[in-house]
């Protein structure tokens, strides 16, 4: 019997270890003869790889307080999204999904407002913000922007701008700051799947990138008569 | 066996051995080929680095491997000419560009950092946590000297990972979905980026990953990236783009990292590898 003691010790002894260590490093216990992948469909395989396996260090808190874990488990609008691989969202699964993203937005208490366009210039050149990994962001340094020039032209002066959004140069200008405009330039940067299903764009309050102060600003800097976005 | 089959045999051997894999290239000469096929301001975006491609600091890094990789090194004292990067112990030629692939000895699909890693741990006998295995990033690691010479060898190859097992294509589909998988505070996947020809983030043109043209110079690691003064492998394009789209740390040699670098690979398939690359 004593010699069935010992493996069963080392076992534990192992457990205890892996726990101890939080999963920091289970490349080891992630080869492909303990499961078999072929059983598995392409979503599930990715998945498991993605989770089961540890193929990222889950654990790792991030910013907004929580962990990798949840930064990497998707929502439905994101599981939708995925599915289509690229494609355009159409019939049914453009109306699930807007409506699913009208749901989510809130709106700040009384009108919306612009708030301050310097500011919102910042925030449209930062990059700043909720990189988690092998340099994390320190929000307590600076704080987040919402890196619009990475994909949008905005100031006509500013060469480097990316082209993945359309040209909002002239934004404020050719559209003015009407009620309505206010309400759809910040459901768009709020939540823009309410109005284009499936975007590139990402759901900037939705997800809790930009506070409703910092969408005012920014909204300020793509509407207000001022602003370079508008000269 | 008769006298005849006696001298087809080899013939149809060499056959299947050079059909589609080509032969070694210089990469600025690919990279030209490539240009010259087509309009893609992805490739040309750079004329700096067009001109300085000949001149590539990676040549160098790439050569300091050679000598690493025919040291007898590691507590076994033995070179890295036993290890079996897919076309025999020592075979380098034209091996990176059929990777990742399944390896029996491991029984599972490996890139080639991973492959790397454990030929040096089970034949040099390096324990995984000697600065030689863990150290994976910059010109002067061993990592990316030796990947470096080995991916120089397949300079002008045609990209061809073997789909044959059953766990090349799983890895392989696997990777597609993660391609496609958006996630994270942004909701990015890598198609934000690298699903439309022309874009740009900023100032920097995107290679599309339907573009095979195009998507070989993305996915020709090593490369020697301007910008960073260093060079650069697969495993490190992967934890930046997860850095940059807020889904945390992918884990380097993870099964999830290797179907990925599968799945972009195979999206490449029939150009040929510039290697080492320079990009931004």
């Amino acid at each position: 019997m004593s010699c069935y003691k010992i493996p069963k010790v080392a076992a534990f002894a192992t457990l205890a270890l892996s726990l101890a260590l939080g999963g920091a490093n289970t490349v080891a216990e992630t080869s492909a003869d303990k499961v078999d992948y072929t059983a598995m469909s392409a979503e599930q395989l990715a998945d498991y790889l993605i989770f089961d396996a540890r193929g990222f260090k889950l654990d790792v808190a991030t910013q907004e307080g929580g962990t990798v874990r949840q930064r990497l488990e998707q929502d439905e609008l994101q599981r939708t999204c995925s599915a289509l691989q690229g494609a355009r969202a159409e019939g049914d699964t453009a109306t699930q999904v807007m409506a699913m993203a009208r749901k989510a937005i809130t709106y700040p208490e009384g009108e919306i407002k612009l708030g301050d366009w310097k500011k919102g210039e910042e925030l449209a050149r930062s990059g700043f913000g909720f990189r988690v990994g092998h340099n994390t962001d320190d929000h307590s340094e600076r704080e987040p922007g919402g890196n619009c020039y990475a994909c949008h032209q905005l100031d006509p002066d500013e060469i480097a701008y990316g082209t993945l959004g359309p040209s909002l140069k002239g934004y404020g200008k050719a559209r003015g700051t009407a009620e309505a405009m206010l309400k759809y330039t910040y459901e768009m940067i709020y939540n823009p799947h309410a109005w284009f299903p499936c975007t590139k764009m990402p759901r900037f309050g939705a997800n809790g990138f930009l506070t409703h102060q910092q969408i005012a600003d920014i909204m300020a800097y793509v509407m207000h008569p001022e602003s370079p976005v508008n000269k | 066996m008769s006298s005849k089959a006696w001298f087809t045999f080899p013939l149809a051997l060499s056959l299947v051995g050079t059909a589609g894999a080509g032969s070694y290239q210089a990469p600025e000469d690919v990279l030209q080929g490539v240009i010259e096929k087509v309009e893609s301001d992805y490739l040309t975006q750079s004329e700096q680095n067009l001109m300085m491609m000949a001149d590539n600091p990676a040549n160098w890094v790439a050569e300091e491997g050679k000598a690493l990789f025919l040291e007898k090194r590691g507590p076994e004292n033995v070179s890295l000419e036993g290890c079996d990067f897919g076309k025999g112990p020592g075979v380098v030629d034209g091996a990176y560009a059929e990777m990742p692939r399944y390896f029996e000895d491991a029984g599972k699909v490996m890139d080639l950092e991973t492959r790397l890693v454990h030929c040096m741990t089970t034949l040099q006998g390096f324990s995984a946590d000697d600065p030689a295995v863990k150290e994976r990033h910059g010109s002067s690691s061993d990592m990316m000297r030796l990947q470096s010479y080995i991916a120089s060898k397949s300079s002008g190859y045609k990209w061809n990972p073997p789909l044959d097992h059953p766990l090349e294509k799983a890895m392989r589909d696997a990777g597609n979905v993660m391609f496609y998988r958006r996630a994270g505070s942004l909701d990015f996947s890598c198609d934000t980026c690298h699903g439309e020809t022309g874009k740009r983030i900023r100032a920097s043109v995107l290679p599309n990953m339907k573009v095979p043209e195009e998507w070989t110079k993305a996915v020709s690691w090593p490369a020697y990236r301007v910008g960073h003064q260093e060079v650069r492998s697969s495993q490190h394009r992967v934890r930046g783009c997860y850095w940059q789209m807020r889904q945390g740390q992918i884990v380097a040699g993870s099964d999830a990292s290797i179907a990925l670098i599968s799945f972009w690979t195979d999206a490449a398939r029939g150009q040929p590898a510039i290697l080492p690359d320079m990009k931004r």
